[in-house]
């Protein structure tokens, strides 16, 4: 029991970590970014490579990572969304092709085998008879900081509150003084960031392999779906609540049945609520 | 029936089915098994642009649909000893009652959620099929074994070309008729369509039992030419990716489009095999696609129509931005 | 005389605001009524509910003696109601005889295959709102505001409607404009149509209309010829901001 508390409670944080970065473009740019998983790939194979290939220390491999998300946030914007003006089919169709596309590409750089992270935080501690690794622990504890930085930054400063105005209004917006391409654009980036520093958590916890941006996605999506658009508060909730299910299902039930209990919520929650639980919230 | 087609688009067709029937005479078994993927590849892209393409509701769920059919005649023959001549029936009749009870409460939702909801059926099903009665589906590592309806790449080629043939012309002539003007006017308009006095939840729920026919139709079929069944090889996103890219490429919203970019696709593909044998040439796919869509949204057919400066030039993409701002 | 279309009670609320607020009022067979008011009185909510694309919390809406207020749009429709938007909604890839074709659609899949288009009730339905035979193959993106908003009535006339509700048709007209589609209306008024209009530009609204209600915050406030509701006390309060 208190095992599936704590293991609830790391991977929930995890998720909430993977989910808000996805949130955030779909609040404030109005869009599905379906290449969001290759975010979290591409942030763990720079990880990958630049510490346990090159061996570099971890902090500048993380560094590294969380630069080439917020450079495939910039990229995505410029050359993707901003062309296509916020077509939404075309947005959808042409991230998912995106998303593809990249894992192709890992696959081209790295073949398709499935690598294996070393903890960033090595050490197991043992909670009532369960072991608990420090990296796990670990990576909930960055992925909560990371989560009170941007609930700071979204409501403390200037350019966050810019991104809570176009995201409730993007022409009332722009006509108070707010360059809204300029905001997309930096959400973006911090989009990109989260993603990448999900992917290196998410990694460490699982592996690191050409096709683990699907799983991602249909976290976030489901916690987007769910939890209602742009609301931080729904978020958490729903990242809990999919991240304690999947430990319940997979502890009492069947582990390969962990997956069906987020779809099933999705599907539900999409046919008889169609605003999600929460409705739309404040960022 | 009463569509609009001319002399001209008889010759057509009937210059292209005629062709593709020499076709078995002039090249190797090896082309042939190529043009055979084509085939099935060319009526799972139509079926999905004639719901997409069409309505413009995104479909992420199109392997879902192909898979039931699949599954549903391959377990029936394989398991049970159904005869191929009435599994592949009742496989189509249950793709179309399954995807309707699925989708029926997904056409009332709009815009990108449909889009997710069918990405979570398909994901749903790729889980459900190893899980639930491993016994029956064959769990994880699918089915092989599976009755073949005829063997070799001749009569396949026969076979698959046939089917695609028929379904081409019947998707083709319902898209000449006012049924087709009013399915695209949907994808244009939806409010418009309604407040022209005509019941849009019956119309996409049409557009889709016959999208899901021919994915019955489609996935039915190929199961008894590969003789095997593996969940990671039907409810995956790079097969929907072959699926749209396939429309994409060709053009979506017409039916020669999604047929022809099939076409190009697969013979890209074994162009490019010896250089890139392994997924990595999905790299080259979607790059040519996103490409191609960032340019010319309608795809390879509108850049050869507007080249060729067949009809009116109507400047379609600017009118259809300014009636999406 | 007996009331063709008779709003009765209509109350909706959207949250906690009422846009329309116990509002009542008819038109009668071959009438034209100008339902004026200041921006946000709820004029625009009206023909939602009287089409049925929003869903009323009370009150009745009745054609010809027959209680449309459960049925969808489509079938208000083919009973027998239509309207036009404040910004037309043409089909942009399609040209204006296929837009004007949709209009004349039967809601029967059966047919729409069974039977093809009828082009000489496109060209006479487009010819009626003063397209020329050349404009039938032109693409929305080519047409002019002008000619959208006589596109968006040639769409709603294939509907052969007993009532339309037109939603500010001189919004973005050039003043040419205006006086076609003024002359227009005139003119299917004479074979009998019966109107209910919104409009902004009291001018050109005036000579259009028998009678005039004047409505702000959802309800009704005035009620008579255009003259006596526009020297209405509260009419002149509500425009003036009051």
């Amino acid at each position: 029991m208190l095992q599936v508390l704590i293991q609830g409670l790391l991977l929930s944080g995890l998720y909430s970590l993977i989910a808000v970065g996805f949130t955030l473009i779909f609040s404030v740019g109005r869009v599905l970014n379906l290449a969001y998983g290759a975010y979290l790939m591409m942030g763990a194979y720079c990880y990958f490579y630049v510490t346990q290939t090159l061996g570099i220390p971890k902090p500048i491999g993380f560094v590294l990572a969380a630069s080439v998300g917020a450079m495939a946030g910039v990229l995505k914007y410029r050359f993707l969304v901003k062309p296509l003006k916020g077509d939404h089919v075309a947005v959808e169709i042409s991230t998912l092709i995106l998303a593809v596309v990249i894992q192709a590409g890992i696959v081209f750089i790295f073949n398709d085998s499935a690598k294996v992270l070393h903890p960033i935080v090595p050490g197991v501690i043992w909670v009532g008879g369960a072991a608990v690794t420090y990296n796990m622990v670990a990576a909930t504890l960055a992925s909560w900081a990371i989560l009170v930085l941007l609930y700071l930054f979204v409501r403390r400063t200037h350019t966050g509150r810019a991104m809570q105005a176009v995201s409730m209004d993007a022409k009332g917006a722009a006509l108070s003084g707010i360059d809204p391409d300029k905001v997309n654009m930096i959400t973006w980036v911090i989009s990109g960031i989260l993603g990448a520093a999900a992917g290196v958590f998410f990694a460490s916890y699982t592996q690191v392999n050409p096709s683990m941006w699907v799983a991602p996605l249909i976290i976030a999506v489901a916690v987007v779906i769910v939890g209602g658009i742009g609301s931080i508060l729904g978020t958490l909730v729903v990242a809990h609540i999919i991240g304690f299910m999947e430990v319940i299902s997979t502890t009492f039930i069947a582990a390969e049945l962990r997956g069906v209990f987020t779809m099933l919520l999705i599907i539900v929650v999409l046919v008889m609520m169609p605003k999600g639980l929460f409705g739309r919230e404040e960022l | 029936m009463a569509a609009d087609i001319k002399t001209r688009h008889v010759l057509l067709w009937a210059i292209f089915i005629g062709g593709m029937c020499l076709l078995p005479f002039v090249t190797t078994p090896g082309t042939l098994r190529t043009i055979i993927f084509a085939n099935y590849l060319a009526i799972f892209a139509m079926s999905w642009d004639f719901l997409t393409g069409r309505t413009g509701y995104v479909s992420f769920g199109h392997p879902f649909l192909i898979g039931i059919g699949a599954y549903a005649s391959a377990i029936l023959s394989y398991r049970y000893g159904v005869p191929v001549a009435i599994s592949i029936p009742l496989a189509v009749i249950i793709t179309m009652i399954g995807g309707t009870l699925f989708f029926l409460p997904a056409l009332r939702i709009r815009g990108s959620y449909f889009a997710l909801v069918t990405l979570a059926f398909m994901e749903l099903m790729y889980q459900l099929v190893q899980v639930i009665r491993p016994d029956i589906t064959g769990g994880t590592r699918g089915m092989s074994g599976i009755q073949t309806i005829t063997s070799g790449a001749f009569n396949n080629f026969y076979l698959s070309f046939a089917l695609m043939a028929v379904i081409a012309v019947i998707l083709w002539t319902l898209t000449r008729t006012r049924l087709g003007t009013a399915l695209s006017a949907i994808g244009m308009n939806e409010e418009s369509v309604r407040g022209s006095g005509l019941d849009t939840t019956k119309l996409k729920l049409f557009a889709f039992m016959v999208s899901a026919c021919v994915a019955g139709i489609g996935g039915a079929f190929y199961v008894h030419y590969l003789g095997s069944i593996a969940p990671r090889n039907l409810f995956d996103i790079n097969f929907l990716f072959t699926i749209i890219v396939a429309a994409l490429i060709g053009g979506a919203s017409t039916v020669v489009g999604p047929m022809a970019g099939a076409f190009f696709l697969t013979f890209l593909l074994e162009y490019l095999r010896p250089w890139l044998p392994g997924s990595e040439r999905y790299f080259v796919y979607g790059a040519i696609a996103l490409v191609l869509y960032m340019y010319q949204p309608k795809g390879l057919y509108q850049i050869i129509v507007d080249s060729l400066g067949i009809g009116k030039s109507r400047n379609k993409q600017e009118a259809a931005g300014d009636s999406a701002a | 005389m007996t009331a063709l279309l008779e709003v009765s009670r209509l109350v909706k609320r959207f949250g906690g605001i009422s846009a329309v607020n116990d509002l009542s009022f008819e038109v009668n067979q071959g009438e034209s009524l100008g339902l004026i008011g200041p921006n946000g009185a709820g004029k625009t909510t009206v023909f939602s509910l009287i089409m049925g694309e929003h869903r009323q919390n009370s009150g009745t809406v009745t054609l010809a003696g027959e209680d449309l207020s459960a049925d969808p749009t489509y079938l208000r429709i083919q009973k027998g109601v239509s309207r036009t938007y404040q910004v037309p909604r043409p089909f942009a890839d399609i040209n204006v005889a296929e837009n004007i074709r949709v209009g004349l659609m039967p809601n029967s899949i059966r047919r729409m295959i069974s039977e093809g288009p009828d082009p000489d009730a496109e060209l006479a339905l487009a010819r009626s709102v003063g397209f020329a035979a050349a404009d039938l193959e032109k693409t929305p993106g080519e047409l002019s505001m002008g000619d959208l908003r006589k596109l968006e009535l040639a769409r709603t006339l294939a509907t052969a409607p007993k009532v339309m509700l037109l939603d500010e048709v001189f919004a973005g007209l050039t003043v040419g404009e205006i006086t076609q589609i003024s002359d227009l209306l005139a003119e299917k008024r004479k074979e009998g149509m019966t109107y209910v209009i919104v409009s902004h530009d009291l001018r050109s609204l005036e000579p259009l209309i028998d009678r005039a209600v004047a409505m702000t915050f959802g309800h009704v406030i005035a009620e008579g010829t255009f003259r006596e509701v526009m020297d209405n006390e509260k009419v002149r309060a509500a425009y003036l901001g009051h």
